[in-house]
């Protein structure tokens, strides 16, 4: 295929495509949503979204730093700190100082997450990156509990 | 219609929709979803489901921010960067490493696509196999037609690197169509 082929080819992908299912129904129920939910107005000065976004992203290196230093923490020798536990909501510190880091991250991440999804209810992204918190901290709480035992 | 009496509209519409008539909004979600959503599917790697949500996120986030639409371009285009900039947010969240090829091993047979398969199905299918940030300068480059300079300021990466990208990425795609270019 010569280069005139292969643009022409490339560009004759660039087409408009209809989703598979009706995004509206969606859209409008998360519009609602967030019209319950005051937003903070737009200005191009704080350019919000990309903040947003930012932050998002920085969440979710959190995860995976958090996973990483649990894993670490798993393929270590058992530690002889005693985890402790107070409760599945709200702040929760491990004993184990190798867990104490990753229980911190993790906790601030559900905080920015919770905070971020006042703001835009209706964001799938975002539901998805506080449900891994949700999972990454029931993976530290075993990995406490194991370090624990 | 004629573009122009589009455009009139899409401009009535996108007033009312900032000073908060929904069913204005509707239209213009009817008017630009194809458009948005061909963007953003074939920048999530042709993952129906992904583009789903992200084209969802982008007419959310285009509602809150209407009110701070100043006209300076169109309506279609403003929303066209706003969903492609939030697929390539999804993209640096979901970890891409920017420099990251597809080890050669990873490729598929060349024997499983062959060449008369350069037919569209084929060649989507092909794209979609490429690694995030590859596929998403290949991408806006030679489908969307964006410069180098713009992939390299929403990417975050050289020029040089963008080409380099998209030199690699091309071969790549040569490859898994099974053509030695």
């Amino acid at each position: 295929m010569n280069e005139f082929e292969w643009r022409r080819q490339m560009r004759d992908l660039r087409q408009p495509l209809t989703p598979q299912r009706d995004l509206w129904v969606s859209i409008e129920a998360a519009l609602e949503d967030s019209e319950r939910t005051p937003v903070t107005p737009v200005t191009r000065e704080t350019r919000p979204a990309r903040r947003h976004w930012m932050i998002a992203s920085g969440i979710a290196a959190s995860l995976l730093l958090a996973g990483g230093i649990g894993w670490q923490v798993l393929h270590a020798p058992a530690a002889t700190s005693v985890a402790s536990s107070k409760g599945r909501t709200g702040s929760w510190k491990p004993a184990d100082p190798r867990l104490a880091g990753a229980a911190i991250e993790l906790n601030a991440a559900q905080m920015e997450l919770q905070l971020a999804i006042k703001q835009a209810p209706g964001s799938p992204s975002l539901q998805r990156l506080l449900s891994r918190a949700e999972q990454q901290q029931t993976q530290l709480r075993q990995l406490a509990s194991q370090a624990a035992g | 219609m004629s573009p122009a009496s589009m455009r009139a509209n899409d401009s009535d519409d996108v007033r009312a929709a900032a000073s908060g008539d929904r069913h204005a909004f509707q239209r213009l979600y009817q008017l630009h979803v194809g458009r948005v959503h061909g963007a953003v599917y074939r920048l999530a790697g042709y993952d129906h489901a992904r583009a789903e949500d992200l084209t969802q996120d982008a007419f959310i986030r285009a509602w809150q921010k209407l009110p701070g639409f100043r006209h300076e371009s169109a309506f279609g285009t403003w929303l066209y960067r706003l969903a492609v900039n939030l697929a390539l947010m999804d993209i640096r969240a979901r970890g891409a490493d920017p420099v990251s090829m597809l080890d050669d091993e990873h490729l598929p047979d060349a024997g499983e696509t062959p060449f008369c398969a350069a037919e569209r199905e084929e060649l989507e299918r092909a794209i979609g196999k490429l690694p995030p940030r590859a596929r998403a300068v290949l991408v806006l480059h030679d489908i969307e037609g964006w410069r180098h300079e713009d992939i390299g300021s929403e990417l975050g990466m050289a020029v040089g690197t963008s080409k380099a990208q998209l030199h690699r990425a091309r071969g790549l795609l040569r490859k898994v169509l099974g053509e030695s270019s």
